[in-house]
């Protein structure tokens, strides 16, 4: 109230002023007026005065000039009922104009009344202040110093920065003093210091009174308290500030929250293994996509124990249920660890699926108890692989045994074969040769030349049978020979064949060439009847030439690193095209009235370099030589198995 | 044919290896005393006295037993086993002559205490080369157990080779 009154005192002394200014302009109206008819009366006097001279100044002085004076007269009279005429009208006019006054002046306490009435209401209801230009406070009504806190003594005088609250930058009030020192009126809303230090707000308005010169002569500025309005706003924009940094922690947390959250949504979906996991009371967690694909159900919420019903869980027999204290997540969920094999069958699984599994206890970062989780993958696939390769593998070991069974009996047959032939075959061959060789020598003399031929034929095919006989069991006792692989070196051995060698050679020129061969990994009993077979083809088949030359040597081969060995000769060679038939038993690529032979020998050469898991070929060309290329494996090869005879027996 | 002065036992079978070799041994007059039984079981009596030849004495061996290995009955093996595990009949001398030349024959032949090991040859002049030579050998160059006292006493004079 006290602020009403204050403003109600501020805008009754903005009526008093203002009435003193109508009534100022009142008075000054009717001074005019006065003054007007004054100096018309003055004049006419003072015309009077001057005309009464000029006509005793006349009588006086000229008779002539009576007709003058009296025509003057008339003009004077003229004039004066002219000028009284004028007079009249004017005065009418002022009267007029009077009344005009007079009813403007009414009209002026009308209005004045009223102003006095709306600076009433004014007062009751607004804060109101009157600075002079310079903001010096020249008003102020009650409720201005109600809410200031000040006196309209302590406040008329001083400045209005008086009330300062520091709140608004400078910038405001400048904007503020150029929009009312410019004519405007301003609004705003300001916050106040009242004069014990609190805080109040005000709307305001400051309307500039313009002096005449169009320059602001003083400002008068209405308020209104807006300061719950405003503190609630305060208030509620702090709260909102305070809600929006929440907020904006909350997204910022959330943030932080969700890509974790995406990270391991996504890790989860994505993962191929089920994962569940159930806080402490049971509820599901976490039920992965691969989860639900594996048990072909989605979360549900029941009962823990009846989970193992719910989604179908059995033993891994597929038949007896689970027991529903035993499942594993439950395990986990009361702190154990635990891994189970199950089988799962359910409405959504009507074929059943065997699941592994593992589960764990959730704990939180104190340790407490906070649930469990459980991994799980569908096996049936690799139990079904598993039996297949279980079964496949049965089948193999058995087909394995059988072979080695068969194999076995072969073995045993061969080797009862080659004693047989070695026994058997050559006994009638014996007694072929010896009764022929008996008959030709004891009855010899008696034959006919023609019979005596044919037991010379008789003797040279039992010969030549024994021959075959003996490398037929030479190539089969090479097939049973236990491969005794040592570091062996090459070059005595090659030279031991060429001594053998040496009454082929006879009377022939050989020119042996032999390379700087390596230390080799092999068994060189065999390895020395490579060389043997060989180095006797070679010298065999170079027969014609006028100079035999044979290369032995060796070199790298390009694809695995082994060491290729090779033999060369300049001999008749042999067309490519029966390369094929080089290494079979009994195969022959000549005749035998040209070269002799059995065929067994490139066979023999053939099942060594077998044996050390190696390699033999043949290039050639006819009429230019051949060339034998062998290799000898790598390393241990798997030996065959021995024959059981000592190494001291072997020839 | 007195079996009490024996020269040379040929254990054969084969009528065959037995003509050639008896052939052969003519030839180099070494045929006079020589006694052929036809299988294993036959030349185990004749070594043990039993059968058709219980009035044979243990105190007159055979100077040579020219052994076959694949034999009826009792395989030379089998056979050389036996008499060489007895020491009555353990110091005669035992020459394997087989159409074998298998490793495992060999060895096993000189395990059980051959004296000697021949391979017959195909070729019958060889063959009868071979059979000069080891009669040759066992019945004039070696010098054969002594006939008194006990047989192991002699076996322990007796190594050949």
């Amino acid at each position: 109230m006290d602020a009403v009154a204050a403003t109600i005192q501020q805008m009754e002394a903005e009526e008093d002023f203002l009435m003193v200014q109508r009534t100022q302009k009142t008075q000054a109206a009717r001074r005019v007026t006065i003054t007007v008819m004054l100096l018309g009366s003055l004049f006419a006097m003072i015309f009077l005065l001057i005309a009464g001279v000029a006509i005793s100044h006349q009588i006086g002085i000229n008779a002539r000039a009576r007709a003058q004076v009296t025509a003057l007269n008339t003009q004077l009279e003229q004039r004066v009922a002219q000028r009284t005429s004028d007079l009249r009208s004017e005065i009418a006019e002022r009267k007029l104009a009077e009344q005009a006054l007079k009813n403007s002046i009414a009209v002026s306490d009308q209005v004045l009344k009223e102003l006095a009435d709306q600076k009433f209401a004014l007062d009751q209801h607004a804060i109101v202040a009157v600075t002079d230009v310079r903001g010096t406070i020249t008003y102020v009504n009650d409720k201005f110093c109600a809410i200031s806190q000040y006196s309209a003594d302590e406040l008329i005088g001083e400045n209005h920065r008086i009330l300062n609250s520091g709140h608004h930058p400078n910038s405001f009030f400048q904007n503020m003093y150029r929009a009312i020192a410019g004519g405007e009126v301003w609004h705003g809303e300001i916050k106040n210091r009242a004069k014990d230090g609190s805080i109040y707000w005000v709307d305001t308005t400051i309307v500039p009174f313009m002096s005449d010169q169009g320059k602001p002569r003083q400002y008068v500025a209405i308020r209104a308290d807006i300061t719950e309005r405003k503190l609630t706003a305060e208030r509620l924009s702090n709260q909102a500030l305070e809600l929006s940094k929440q907020a904006e922690e909350l997204a910022g947390s959330r943030h932080e929250l969700e890509t974790p959250t995406l990270t391991l949504r996504s890790v989860l979906d994505s993962m191929a293994e089920g994962l569940v996991a159930a806080d402490e009371q049971g509820n599901f967690i976490i039920w992965n996509s691969a989860a639900e694909k594996i048990t072909g159900m989605s979360a549900a919420e029941m009962p823990a124990l009846e989970w193992n019903h719910h989604y179908g869980v059995f033993l891994p027999d597929a038949i007896t249920p689970f027991p529903p204290e035993e499942n594993p997540l439950l395990r986990a969920i009361r702190g154990e660890s635990a891994s189970a094999q199950m089988f799962l069958r359910n409405s959504a699984l009507p074929q059943g699926a065997w699941i592994e599994s593992i589960a764990n206890p959730l704990r939180d970062k104190s340790g407490a108890l906070r649930g469990g989780v459980i991994a799980f993958r569908d096996v049936t696939q690799r139990r079904v692989d598993e039996r297949e390769i279980r079964k496949l593998n049965d089948e193999l070991e058995q087909r394995v045994a059988e072979r080695t069974a068969q194999l076995q009996i072969a073995n045993q047959e061969l080797e009862s074969f080659s004693y047989s032939v070695s026994h058997d075959l050559r006994a009638p061959l014996r007694h072929i040769g010896g009764f022929s060789k008996m008959l030709m020598e004891e009855y010899g003399a008696t034959l006919e030349p023609g019979a005596r031929h044919y037991l010379d034929r008789i003797q040279a095919g039992t010969q030549k049978m024994g021959l075959l006989v003996d490398e037929l069991l030479n190539l089969a006792r090479v097939g049973r020979h236990s491969l005794n692989r040592r570091p062996s070196p090459l070059n005595p051995i090659i030279l031991e064949v060429v001594t053998i060698l040496e009454p082929d050679a006879e009377g022939r020129r050989v020119q042996w060439e032999i390379a700087d061969l390596p230390i080799v990994e092999c068994d060189p009993v065999l390895v020395k009847q490579i060389y043997q077979n060989l180095l006797a083809n070679a010298l065999k088949f170079t027969r014609a030439r006028p100079l035999t030359v044979i290369e032995i040597g060796y070199l790298q081969h390009d694809e695995d690193g082994q060491t290729v060995f090779t033999v060369r000769d300049n001999g008749i060679g042999f067309n490519m095209k029966y390369v094929d038939k080089l290494f079979g038993v009994f195969q022959r690529l000549h005749r035998p009235e040209d070269f002799e032979g059995t065929g067994v020998g490139l066979a023999t050469v053939q099942r060594i370099v077998q044996k050390h898991g190696g390699q033999v070929w043949a290039e050639a060309e006819v009429d230019k030589g051949a060339t034998f290329f062998f290799t000898l494996g790598l390393g241990k090869q798997a030996e065959s198995k021995s024959d059981g005879i000592a190494a001291g027996g072997q020839s | 044919m007195n079996i009490t002065e024996l020269d040379i036992l040929l254990v054969e079978d084969n009528q065959d290896d037995m003509d050639l070799a008896l052939h052969a041994l003519r030839r180099e007059k070494l045929a006079n005393r020589i006694l052929v039984v036809r299988d294993g079981e036959e030349a185990l009596d004749f070594f043990f006295c039993r059968g058709a030849y219980s009035q044979r004495s243990f105190d007159h061996p055979p100077k040579l037993v020219l052994l076959d290995l694949k034999l009826p009955k009792v395989n030379g093996l089998e056979v050389l086993k036996i008499i060489k595990s007895d020491p009555r009949t353990k110091t005669i001398p035992v020459v394997i002559m087989t159409s074998s030349k298998e490793e495992r024959d060999m060895v096993a032949s000189y395990n059980l205490g051959a004296n000697s090991y021949i391979q017959k040859p195909v070729d019958f002049d060889q063959f009868r080369d071979t059979v000069k030579t080891i009669g040759l050998y066992w019945l004039v160059i070696n010098q054969p157990p002594v006939t008194e006292d006990t047989p192991h006493f002699r076996g322990a004079v007796n190594e050949p080779r």
